[in-house]
């Protein structure tokens, strides 16, 4: 095979994936501004707005959910990682009795069914008065975040030669400078991932939010999963597009480091 | 330097909401015995007042949110925030988790729009603030019965009568002329019409008011079903089974998938794949027409045998903050001027007893305006029956499982 073919067929590969992956997405966009789209008409027969023009009223609540859960999620991003650095750096570089269990126990809130966490987080909110309030929900979201953040730092610091560290404090860096120089570019990659991942964990809490956010704090979510159980198909599929959005953003910033990195 | 403005300014916040607690004197029971109703007027104004409600319909919570909203800051000085939920079921699970707490004051739910099951759980879970709902004034405007039992659940006061709702079929007249209209019709039709009628698996809440109407029917009405009663049950339902059993093999995908919601089971009526679909909402096709999801020429029936109709109702959890603000609310809401203007907006059924309003109301109802695919009220009355104790549901879900899904 020669080079030009295989390139080709290198695109073919990539035209399918694109296809397979984006058409939902298509077909999300055009239900949520079909107005009368039934079998067999392969598409719309009219176009309305209605649904858009809904979820940018404030009647329908949509524009401050976006609000909190974009500040909900920004907030636990950065608790997160900084909760998880020193935590994977001790897992990932030191050797001691009971890490399995450690490493277990820190796992277990992902294990655990969904429900069991919420309930639990909700029960722990009331006892300690953060129920109902922003501080809670925060708190409440770390619970199924640093797991992941601490999985994925561990991997970063097990790479991470920590030579290159005692090289330079030996020649007098503070350890800010270290950290700084030496320790956080050899992170950076896994750092980003772990934050893209504590975004997007805390960005699609449902029952966590509802239970200790006790509907007071209104998350996307929320206002998603509402529409989802009725029967308006074009509702539901502006604010799925809405929840994905975010997704797609990060993921493009992630991609885009890694090759400005490579 | 702005991700350090926007986290300065969230701490901000954070201070602020914590020094900003209100503070509490709870309105308990004995204040509502001694107080007249201009007092609790007067003890919710300025508040606010939380209510959780089901929230997937577009016009129901823009009504809500902005002129139901609007009109109760004129009129009562009462704030209104909406709490939206999914699904009912997740409040009482909140209340029930607060409960185990010993969270018994300062709640963050101070309305609930429920009925059935959940007022069950509810009840049974000591969840609710108490007896109510007959000193509210509007209480006077509804039926006798209205306010009595929910599902067979006595109501004693806990809850009081909101909406009132009824199960309606709905065809289209451009696909079929004449709808059967009664349980043995509907049998030779779906026979006659082999994958063009379907139902959805219970426990949906939809499916199984569907399996009561044929229980209904060959237990000899639903007046006999107010009562659990062991031998009606097994009598009854053996015959109900043995129906649809029948029916199965016609039924969509010769019934080895079920639709698991009302939202699948309209949408294949939508899409042509079933001719007959069924909702408990006697507007539900208006306002699918409304959306464009249904055809203009989709029309509502009831059964001759009669269908079913129940109320919805509004309560005050145990813990709420505000019930004084809560009871000022759900007596608005149950008045002659809203649920006309509701009516009007949402296209709910007018829910009074016609014969308790004055004449000039008494001609309001009658001149309310009605979608084509809506039935007449006095239409849907004289074909409405009562709910059947919630002990048939449940031994009806479950055994509709073994005798019918898996045979």
């Amino acid at each position: 095979m020669n080079i030009a073919s295989r390139k080709h067929s290198q695109y073919a590969v990539v035209v399918v994936f694109g296809i397979v992956a984006l058409t939902p997405f298509l077909l999300l966009g055009i239900s949520s501004i079909a107005a009368n789209w039934r079998f067999p008409s392969v598409l719309p027969s009219e176009f309305t707005l209605r649904a858009w023009s809904y979820l940018g009223s404030s009647a329908s609540g949509v524009l401050p959910s976006v609000g909190n859960s974009v500040g909900i999620a920004f907030i636990v991003t950065i608790l997160a990682v900084l909760i998880s650095l020193p935590a994977a750096r001790v897992l990932a570089l030191n050797r001691f009795r009971g890490k399995r269990v450690i490493m277990f126990l820190l796992i277990l809130p992902i294990l655990s069914p969904s429900f069991a966490v919420a309930s639990g987080s909700h029960a722990l909110s009331l006892r300690y008065g953060l129920a109902d309030s922003l501080a809670g929900v925060i708190a409440s979201h770390l619970v199924p975040t640093i797991p992941y953040c601490v999985l994925l730092l561990i991997g970063s610091f097990t790479r991470l030669d920590t030579d290159f560290e005692d090289q330079a404090r030996s020649l007098g860096a503070s350890p800010l400078a270290v950290f700084r120089h030496v320790t956080f570019p050899a992170i950076a990659p896994g750092m980003a991932i772990a934050a893209a991942f504590a975004f997007l964990i805390s960005w699609s809490q449902y029952l966590t939010t509802l239970f200790v956010g006790g509907g007071k704090i209104q998350t996307l979510p929320l206002t998603l999963v509402s529409f989802q159980r009725s029967s308006d198909d074009a509702v539901t599929a502006a604010l799925t597009l809405t929840f994905a959005l975010p997704a797609v953003i990060i993921f493009m910033v992630v991609a885009g480091f890694f090759k400005n990195e490579s | 330097m702005k991700a350090d403005k926007y986290f300065i300014l969230i701490l901000t916040c954070l201070f602020l909401l914590a020094c900003n607690r209100a503070d509490e004197t709870p309105f308990t029971k004995s204040d509502l015995e001694k107080a007249n109703w201009p007092e609790i007027e007067q003890k919710a104004r300025n508040t606010t007042v939380n209510f959780a409600m089901w929230a997937g319909d577009e016009n129901r919570n823009r009504f809500f949110r902005t002129e139901v909203a609007e009109e109760l800051k004129k009129r009562y000085g009462v704030t209104l925030n909406v709490v939206a939920l999914g699904d009912t079921a997740e409040a009482i699970n909140k209340l029930l988790t607060e409960k185990q707490a010993g969270k018994t004051t300062a709640g963050s739910i101070d309305m609930v729009w429920i009925n059935g099951e959940n007022f069950r759980t509810a009840k049974k879970g000591d969840l609710l603030w108490g007896s109510f709902s007959e000193r509210l004034p509007s209480f006077a405007l509804y039926d006798d019965d209205a306010g009595k039992t929910d599902f067979g659940t006595p109501v004693e006061g806990l809850e009081a009568p909101w909406q009132r709702s009824q199960f309606v079929f709905a065809y289209d007249r451009e696909r079929l002329k004449d709808p059967p209209r009664s349980t043995e019709q509907l049998k030779e039709w779906i026979r006659a019409n082999p994958g063009k009628f379907a139902y959805p698996a219970p426990p949906d809440f939809t499916g199984s008011a569907f399996l009561r109407h044929v229980l209904f029917h060959f237990g000899g009405g639903s007046n006999k079903f107010e009562k659990f009663d062991e031998q009606l049950y097994l009598s009854a339902s053996s015959k109900t089974f043995a129906f649809l059993n029948e029916i199965k093999p016609y039924l969509w995908r010769r019934g080895e998938n079920y639709p698991n919601s009302p939202s699948e089971l309209n949408r294949l009526f939508a899409n042509r794949e079933i001719d007959l679909t069924f909702a408990y909402g006697a507007a539900f096709a208006s306002e699918a027409i409304k959306r464009g999801e249904f055809p203009a020429s989709v029309r509502t029936f009831v059964l001759e045998d009669g269908t079913i109709k129940n109320y919805s109702f509004l309560t005050i959890p145990f813990n709420a903050s505000n019930p004084a603000g809560a009871m000022v609310i759900t007596n608005y809401f149950m008045s002659h001027e809203f649920q006309l203007r509701q009516s009007v907006v949402l296209g709910s059924i007018y829910p009074h007893d016609l014969s308790k309003l004055s004449d000039a109301q008494r001609a309001s109802v009658t001149n309310l305006p009605r979608a084509e695919a809506t039935l007449a009220a006095d239409e849907l009355e004289a074909h409405a029956v009562p709910e059947a104790d919630s002990a048939y549901l449940e031994r009806l879900e479950k055994d509709w499982r073994s005798q019918v899904l898996l045979q």
